[in-house]
């Protein structure tokens, strides 16, 4: 008796299981449509790219209405934790948009699905993001590919170059050159400030001033324990530069609360004669102030002509755990696919995550896109499993030795040496 | 004796829910806490013991020691704003008529709005260029520029955050208080006024010696919550400028999940527990005094 009820009841449970997650297996041939039916889950980070992603999804829900996309956006300070505990607890989505950056640490742990036997035979990587391939795969092995680009330089106000009697097709080569023309530019008056400098906001940070020291020849993160970090004269000499703009009121009183929430309006407000900010401004500074002419050229570092940029942007990733792997694969084909690479990143102009789709009828229309775009040829992406410590987190020693840099009087060697024994600490950890 | 064991075990039954309750939202979660506190556990990888390590970092660690310090001082100055604040605006508004009803409501309503969306709110009201303080303070010709409320000054990020906070939760306070003085017997207030004491020494002599134990009560939630502050200085300031604004809770956050530390922000939260606790016990003895 007791035993046909135990079989019953294991019977019953064994019905109720769910089913398999389905699998094509290794190498199945990926397209551009769902494979299946029934709507995904996604999720990406606030505050980067939203209009971008939006229009990716939209792009491919019009093309696979049986198979909808739903997006959820999850706070961007809050996201590595978020992906974490969703990992833990087995509540993951179909596939998700990653800060590139983090890629190497949920790769390093085992929690991205492999996804090497599915796409490695594919022609589009040869020529996907450089940046992005490169902290998508780790020992060998592929987890993503680009989501979209995001790369900075250096934009400039062509209206206020012209109205300080500078030459508007003639943007600085050297920090001293931005030095000069910011003095200039300051000088017209009437809140209006050479230059800008997010004083409360890491990522910005590491997105604009990070490069100034790239091109000045120094190198920042400590990419693993026993790594030097901020080694090279150009720290010193950049910090010196950031905290004499400061002083000289090169930039608004106001910079200084910048937390990351308005950095992207700044630039089309027409106050700011010369900023570091990404490609995704383009089109921001267009809509907010139309009449507004402005220029990009590359950020430069202490001597002329050296320049440098950060790739960032994201990278779309599967969690371990997620039920429809083959769909999520045929997501990314779709991403990387010639008519998505035009007709959604090169029509918005935002940057296409593939070098030999560049040439297209959209930017030879848009002269910007191209001058932002010679940025992919001299930008890096910092490869470290703790970069969220070291240099993102708004508590982190990047930001501290930044601010101390800019808003006091301590010795700079002290501020580096300082940071320099948090960053490496955070890196033995990690 | 039979009756004698029944009785217990119908009181054990009565109590059961409770002790289901207790169990398995404060005792479960406090045991797993300790526990973690001795693994390095990342939410990543699989946990690790580790002893007591986690220990001896947070004591040597100085942001910990900072932050701690830096929520003992907000406490210390919020704390007598709200108990003050909130037994005077009781006093003012403690009779049952219209108008004071009124004003009972209109300073009670912020207390019912979440302490995140409060903050948020003060949080643009303080903007440095978007704000509509600076706008008024600048417009009534106060101040020539605009003053850099939040995450430039570690004091005045604080006097912002306490002027935000004590919107929010004065109320809360004056309401337990307009309870207590309403409570107190009209007999003993007559008797005072029949023998020609002011108002003064009636405040001073009669209410507030027999309301002390609402006093304390509404310190004691007062302090515990300010020793807990997390919201408010996660939205408006991030800790900022240079860490010194970052409450002890907030750091506990800070390593449990962006920096992934489950185990050592688990180690922090019971050193936190065991200051409150020792505060609450030391609150706890001092209200059993004044009560006998």
């Amino acid at each position: 008796m007791w035993t046909v009820a135990l079989a019953t009841i294991l019977l019953a449970a064994a019905c109720g299981e769910e089913p398999a997650p389905p699998s094509a297996g290794p190498g199945a041939a990926a397209t551009t449509s769902c494979a299946s039916s029934g709507g995904l889950t996604m999720w990406e980070r606030s505050g980067g790219n939203k209009q971008m992603v939006d229009m990716l999804v939209e792009a491919w829900n019009t093309k696979n209405p049986d198979c909808k996309i739903t997006l959820t956006y999850i706070p961007h300070a809050e996201m590595v934790g978020k992906i974490a505990q969703g990992i833990a607890s087995g509540e993951v989505p179909d596939l998700m948009g990653m800060d590139l950056i983090y890629a190497p640490q949920f790769e390093k742990a085992q929690q991205l699905v492999d996804i090497t036997d599915r796409i490695k035979d594919w022609s589009e990587l040869k020529t996907a993001s450089k940046g992005h391939m490169t902290v998508g795969t780790y020992e060998g092995k592929l987890y993503g590919v680009p989501l979209y680009a995001d790369v900075s330089a250096l934009f400039y106000n062509k209206d206020l170059f012209t109205r300080a009697g500078l030459d508007p097709n003639k943007p600085p080569t050297s920090l001293a050159e931005l030095r000069q023309y910011a003095d200039k530019i300051t000088a017209l008056g009437s809140d209006i400030k050479g230059y800008y400098l997010p004083g409360n906001c890491a990522g910005c940070n590491i997105f604009t001033v990070g490069p100034l020291m790239w091109a000045s020849g120094a190198t920042i993160e400590a990419a693993k324990a026993g790594d030097e970090p901020l080694v090279g004269d150009g720290v010193k000499q950049v910090l010196q530069f950031t905290r004499d703009m400061v002083k000289a009121k090169n930039v608004h009183d106001g910079d200084r609360t910048e937390n990351g929430e308005t950095f992207h309006l700044q630039f089309g407000s027409g106050k700011v004669g010369m900023m570091g900010t990404g490609n995704f401004n383009i089109t921001l500074a267009r809509q907010q102030n139309p009449n507004m002419k402005f220029g990009i050229s590359l950020l430069p570092g202490m001597t002329s002509g050296s320049n440098a940029s950060f790739i960032g942007g994201d990278l779309v990733v599967i969690p371990k755990g997620s039920k429809r792997v083959n769909d999520a694969v045929n997501v990314m084909k779709f991403l990387l696919s010639d008519d998505v690479q035009v007709e959604v990143y090169a029509k918005a102009l935002n940057l296409t995550t593939r070098s030999d789709m560049v040439d297209n009828k959209y930017f030879k229309a848009e002269p910007l896109v191209q001058d932002v775009a010679k940025a992919l040829a001299v930008g890096r992406t910092p490869y470290t499993l703790t970069f969220f410590e070291q240099i993102n987190s708004p508590q982190g020693p990047w930001l501290k030795m930044l601010q101390r840099a800019y808003y006091s009087e301590d010795n700079l060697d002290t501020v580096i040496s300082d940071a320099k024994k948090e960053m490496k600490a955070i890196a033995a950890q990690g | 004796m039979r009756k004698g064991y029944r009785g217990r075990l119908v009181g054990i039954v009565y109590l059961a829910p409770a002790l289901v309750f207790v169990l398995a939202f404060t005792a479960y979660p406090l045991g797993q806490m300790a526990w973690m506190s001795l693994h390095s556990w990342s939410l990543l990888t699989p946990p690790r013991w580790v002893g007591l390590a986690n220990y001896d970092r947070a004591f040597g660690d100085t942001q910990f020691w900072v932050s701690f310090v830096f929520t003992l001082k907000y406490t210390a100055f919020i704390t007598p704003i709200l108990i003050i604040g909130g037994y005077l605006i009781a006093l003012l508004v403690a009779r049952n008529d219209p108008v004071r009803k009124v004003t009972r409501t209109v300073v009670f309503i912020p207390v019912v709005i979440g302490l995140g969306v409060s903050s948020l709110l003060w949080y643009w009201l303080f903007s440095t260029n978007f704000g509509l303080i600076n706008a008024a303070l600048m417009d009534l010709g106060l101040v020539d520029k605009p003053v850099l409320w939040l995450g430039a000054d570690a004091d005045t990020s604080n006097w912002a955050i306490i002027a935000s906070v004590v919107w929010k939760v004065i109320g809360f306070g004056m309401i337990l208080f307009v309870g207590a003085i309403q409570a107190v017997p009209n007999d003993v207030s007559e008797a005072a006024l029949v023998d020609g004491a002011s108002y003064r020494q009636r405040v001073t002599k009669v209410i507030i010696p027999l309301t002390l134990r609402t006093v304390l009560l509404v310190t004691l939630v007062s302090v515990i919550g300010s020793l807990l502050a997390f919201d408010q200085f996660y939205i408006m300031t991030a800790g900022q400028p240079q860490n010194e604004t970052a409450t002890s809770v907030f750091y506990v956050y800070l390593n449990s999940f962006p920096y992934l530390k489950l185990g050592y922000g688990a180690a922090l939260s019971m050193i936190l527990a065991a200051g409150i606790l020792i505060f609450t016990v030391v609150q706890l003895l001092l209200t059993r005094r004044s009560h006998s």
